[in-house]
């Protein structure tokens, strides 16, 4: 090195430098695009509701118009029952996918729960719009389902109750996210060390026990992660409510949809608003009170 | 539990059979047709919601994995791994909707008139948490040390990675290009904000849907996007099978 003449050296140095930024440039790139094309937009949606209507237009001002129609209107009510029926419609996945995952992970051969968990992702990557629509033909007053139960003899006329209506509403929220759902309980099921059970069974804990104080508690993290991510679901829903809810069934999903064709933005905007800050609330709150790297174990261990 | 476990694959995957019936439905009872198939192809906008599904797809399924790959390798070697996984996961956090409307108040903020490139980066958005995490759990398998012995052996960074990495987590980017290209051939809302006159196949079936309501081509149109989704997850288990077995 010290026989090369001092220039040529700089030069090395200078390319090695170059190349060190080039490098971190290009490792930054996912995470521009995502503030690009998805923090700045958020932004803009929080900005814009507070924009005015302007006959067909939106222009730029400080208004809580938006917000105040909100309070106001039947629009609470819409709110009021999207979180409810996104709620449901969360718990009732999470204690079924909390199920599945727990046998998964525990009682089954990694091989079998793996064709298993396959089985599970296929219909969820399968346009949730075609299976939706094929519900409402299951569902119908001459539906097949109704055929069967009434040639059955348990009931004498078509149950109305099975489509548009909250019912048809949870079967297709819960069949939409569901599957999904069990990832994450599967990962941290999974994770947890088999000899903290081993040890519970040991003293004398009974199964119920050990689930309570141990495997729960560690699961926490999945179940957030799942949790979160059916609410998610579930809140911006916009194909369900019109699908299976019928005629004048409106969840926030489907609102903010209507107002966006009714060209009035500032009001989608307000509606979307809200969603999205309770979103990154409770997502930050993830963030903080769970260590990823409990859920997503492995992952981020080696890199420590 | 087996039989939970039955109970629920068989609720989701029963709504996918009155479709296919529907397609292959002849005009008695009893008789089946492929008809319905036939008339697709006659449809030109029909044609163009394929053609541009496929380009959007193709895209998708080259650039999530991509910016997939460089969010995995960021958080191994960038300081701030937690913030940069957080950020990838963003798009599963924010509702369809709203994810949909903010994209298009950026695009119109910037004059940017909609169009497949507006959809392809709208749907890589969506694919991009779950090609990092498939390609995150790929690089797990992988120990570091084969990446130190390189360097050793005096490999540059990038042959080192060429070399011994890529090849040792392509399992990992096959499934995460799969899944982004599924991904992209099913989404709808995220979509229908941002696509302008341009429909891709599942717009179309949307809007036809909410428009028209339901018809036997449109019935054949999902049987044939259940059809390419299945065999699009086939294809992956078979390939990634024999790379298992060599």
């Amino acid at each position: 090195m010290n026989s090369r003449p001092h220039h040529s050296r700089s030069i090395t140095q200078a390319a090695d430098r170059f190349q060190a930024w080039g490098r971190r440039i290009l490792l930054s790139l996912p995470l521009i695009f995502v503030a690009i094309f998805l923090v700045v937009p958020l932004g803009l949606t929080v900005m814009i509701s507070f924009w005015e209507r302007a006959g067909l237009k939106f222009r730029p001002a400080f208004s809580l118009a938006s917000y105040v129609s909100l309070i106001g209107g039947a629009r609470l009510e819409v709110l009021r029952r999207s979180l409810v029926v996104a709620l449901e419609a969360t718990a009732l996945s999470l204690v079924l996918a909390y199920a599945i995952a727990y046998f998964l992970a525990r009682k089954v051969e990694p091989a079998t729960a793996r064709i298993v968990l396959v089985l599970f992702t296929i219909p969820f990557l399968i346009n949730y719009i075609v299976r939706n629509v094929s519900y409402t033909v299951l569902l119908g007053r001459t539906g097949v389902v109704n055929t069967a139960l009434m040639s059955a003899g348990v009931t004498d006329a078509p149950l109305d109750w099975l489509l548009y209506s909250d019912f048809a509403v949870l079967l297709g929220l819960i069949s939409a996210y569901m599957p999904f759902m069990i990832f994450p309980l599967f990962l941290s099921i999974g994770a947890i060390d088999r000899q903290f059970i081993e040890a519970s069974a040991l003293l004398g804990a009974s199964p119920l026990t050990t689930f309570r104080t141990i495997t729960l508690p560690l699961s926490l993290p999945g179940v957030f992660a799942a949790g979160l991510f059916g609410l998610v679901g579930c809140l911006g829903e916009s194909a369900v409510p019109i699908i299976l809810g019928g005629v004048g069934y409106e969840l926030i999903g489907n609102t903010i949809t209507s107002s966006m064709d009714v060209l009035n933005y500032p009001l989608a905007a307000a509606l979307s608003s809200i969603v999205i800050l309770l979103m990154l609330l409770l997502m930050l709150g993830w963030y903080l009170v769970f260590d990823m790297r409990s859920f997503l174990g492995r992952i981020l261990e080696w890199r420590a | 539990m087996w039989l939970v476990i039955a109970l629920a694959l068989a609720f989701l995957y029963v709504p996918l059979v009155p479709s296919l019936v529907a397609s292959l439905a002849g005009a008695r009872p009893g008789e089946w047709t492929l008809r319905w198939y036939g008339e697709l192809w006659r449809t030109p906008l029909v044609l163009s919601a394929f053609r541009s599904s496929a380009l959007v797809a193709l895209l998708v399924g080259i650039l999530a994995p991509l910016l997939g790959l460089l969010a995995a390798l960021a958080i191994r070697e960038l300081r701030v791994p937690r913030l940069i996984l957080l950020a990838m996961l963003m798009p599963l956090f924010i509702p369809g909707v709203s994810m949909g409307l903010a994209s298009a108040f950026l695009f119109r903020l910037l004059g940017i008139a909609p169009s497949l490139t507006t959809i392809v980066i709208v749907q890589t958005l969506w694919a991009l948490p779950f090609a990092t995490l498939i390609i995150l759990t790929a690089m797990t398998t992988f120990d570091p040390q084969y990446l130190e012995a390189a360097y050793m052996a005096g490999a540059g960074r990038w042959r080192a990675f060429r070399d011994i990495e890529l090849p040792l987590i392509a399992s990992g980017i096959t499934g995460a290009v799969s899944f982004s290209a599924i991904l992209s051939i099913n989404e709808t809302i995220r979509t229908s904000a941002v696509q302008g006159p341009w429909n891709t196949v599942p717009t179309y079936i949307w809007s036809t849907y909410r428009q028209v309501g339901l018809s036997p081509v449109l019935y054949a149109l999902m049987g044939l996007i259940i059809i390419a989704t299945i065999v699009i997850v086939l294809a992956y288990l078979l390939l990634s099978r024999q790379a298992s077995r060599r």
